[in-house]
């Protein structure tokens, strides 16, 4: 395991996208920012889909 | 219960059974097999040919060599199928696995004779296909806004099978041309979009058989049946001809004006019968008809997927019999 | 690969054999069943698939005179010689259809 501390600063510095599940425009909220879209105040956010490849069978 | 007793092996079709009649001379059902007897009798007719449908007789065989090459159509003749998906990007509401199985089973245009089977894990250009789908659904900018068409008010809100586009890999170029390659149909619908929602995909084909999934099957049905035959055995006149017409599919059963203004009822063309037993209802009629299927002829109906012709999976099928055979005798020989 | 192998038999005994096919089912099973039984020498042919999700055939072959395993190989020679004539009639009769064809 890495050390918990830069961690922890990482996680601060960078802010996450999520969507708002009203009005579908996306918000950076950085961790303790309240949940709550910046456009329309909506409490319901989501997550963005992984930008990592996924291989399926096509069976 | 009628019979027939000619040299043809048949079956009869009673009103509750179906008995054998007694061929006057050895068939093909009972004797021992020689190739040079066969070569006598055997005969193939082909009665329709239609782009990608076919129906041909093969006269004078046993039921095992027709069973054979049927199931060999179905599931060992090969065919390029879609097998990976990479999902890049997928923000649609169908799920990601669904999508990839949906794309798995749309038919491919590509000749698979001209591929390997897929040996290792690295893909390259003798047995992988490449196809590529981006698209993104958008909120069209067009005037007319207060139309309720979803075509007017969205961009790209259906994903048909059109906009799999083929990305040639290696020197694949040089050995098809893009009209060789794609799926057979453009317009299967793949998924529905909305505004925002996007596809990126990169979809790999490769050579497969019907055994291994029924997406590699070449044909859409392959099937044989036997050649009814209808006797009638005495004249039907009048309004039983016409009741024992409307008895059988139609054109089996004609109607012959007599001079005398009657009407006698003749078989036309039994062959599109569907050999229901609707006679058998009427007292009357049942004893004027014997239905009878004769067991050395097949009719065989091939319907293709599009990526082979109907001729062609037919004659695949019978050198996959005679691969297989050829290559269990060198087996043998090591032994 | 398909292999033919012989399994639990005596080998001494070349009337009867049991053949294991590797890799094919009722198809190759059902078609060699019919030509091998209906051979005068042979006494009886049958053939089983053990179990649908092993891809394995097994051929059992008891002769009256000869060898199984001379019955196995004329049989298979035998369904060669018929692929060739399928092949070659079929394709006869392709030609003089599409003939027929355009001359209509």
């Amino acid at each position: 395991m890495s050390d918990p501390s830069t961690k922890d600063s990482t996680t601060t510095k960078t802010p996450m996208v999520y969507i708002c599940g009203e009005c579908h425009s996306e918000n950076e909220i950085r961790p303790r920012d309240p949940i709550r879209c910046r456009e329309c105040g909506y409490r319901i956010m989501y997550k963005k889909r992984t930008k990592r490849l996924i291989v399926f069978d096509a069976r | 219960m009628q019979s027939i007793n000619d040299y043809k092996p048949r079956i009869i079709l009673n009103e509750y059974n179906i008995t054998q009649n007694l061929p006057s001379a050895p068939t093909v059902l009972d004797e021992t097999f020689n190739i040079k007897k066969l070569k006598k009798i055997f005969r193939i007719v082909i009665v329709r040919y239609e782009n990608m449908e076919m129906e041909f007789d093969v006269i004078g065989i046993h039921p095992f060599i027709a069973n054979t090459f049927r199931r060999l159509m179905l599931s060992d003749v090969p065919s390029m199928a879609i097998e990976k998906v990479h999902i890049y990007n997928n923000t649609s509401i169908i799920q990601d696995e669904v999508l990839a199985h949906r794309l798995g089973l749309v038919p491919l245009k590509a000749d698979p004779r001209l591929f390997q089977f897929k040996q290792d894990a690295e893909d390259n250009e003798l047995d992988t296909l490449e196809f590529e789908l981006k698209i993104k659904c958008i909120r069209s900018k067009d005037e007319n806004k207060d139309s309720s068409r979803i075509d007017d008010i969205y961009k790209n809100s259906n994903v048909y099978s059109k906009q799999i586009k083929w990305v040639p890999k290696g020197n694949q170029l040089d050995s098809f041309k893009e009209s060789d390659v794609g799926t057979v149909h453009d317009d299967i619908l793949i998924a529905k979009l909305r505004p925002g929602h996007e596809l990126d995909l990169k979809l790999l084909a490769v050579k497969g058989i019907g055994r291994d999934h029924a997406k590699f099957s070449p044909v859409a049905t392959a099937f044989y049946r036997l050649l009814p035959d209808i006797r009638l055995t005495r004249e039907v006149k009048g309004e039983a001809a016409e009741r024992l017409q409307k008895c059988f599919s139609p054109g089996v059963i004609g109607l012959r004006h007599t001079k005398d203004g009657n009407k006698v009822a003749v078989v036309n063309n039994a062959r599109y019968d569907s050999s229901s037993r609707n006679v058998f209802r009427y007292d009357d009629l049942k004893d004027a008809v014997i239905m009878t299927k004769v067991q050395d002829h097949f009719i065989f109906n091939i319907e293709s997927v599009g990526a082979l012709k109907p001729d062609v999976i037919f004659i695949e099928a019978v050198k996959t019999l005679k691969d297989k055979c050829l290559s269990l005798l060198s087996e043998l020989e090591q032994i | 690969m398909p292999i033919a192998q012989l399994a639990g038999t005596d080998p001494a005994e070349e009337k009867s054999k049991t053949f294991v096919f590797h890799d094919e089912g009722h198809t190759m099973g059902n078609a060699l069943r019919y030509v091998i039984s209906s051979y005068d020498d042979v006494e009886f042919c049958g053939y089983t698939v053990p179990h649908p999700a092993e891809s394995k055939m097994h051929l059992r072959i008891q002769m009256r005179n000869g060898r199984a395993i001379d019955a196995l190989r004329r049989a298979l020679k035998d369904l060669v010689k018929l692929c060739d004539h399928t092949i070659e009639t079929f394709n006869e009769q392709l030609i003089s259809f599409q003939t027929d064809q355009l001359s209509t």
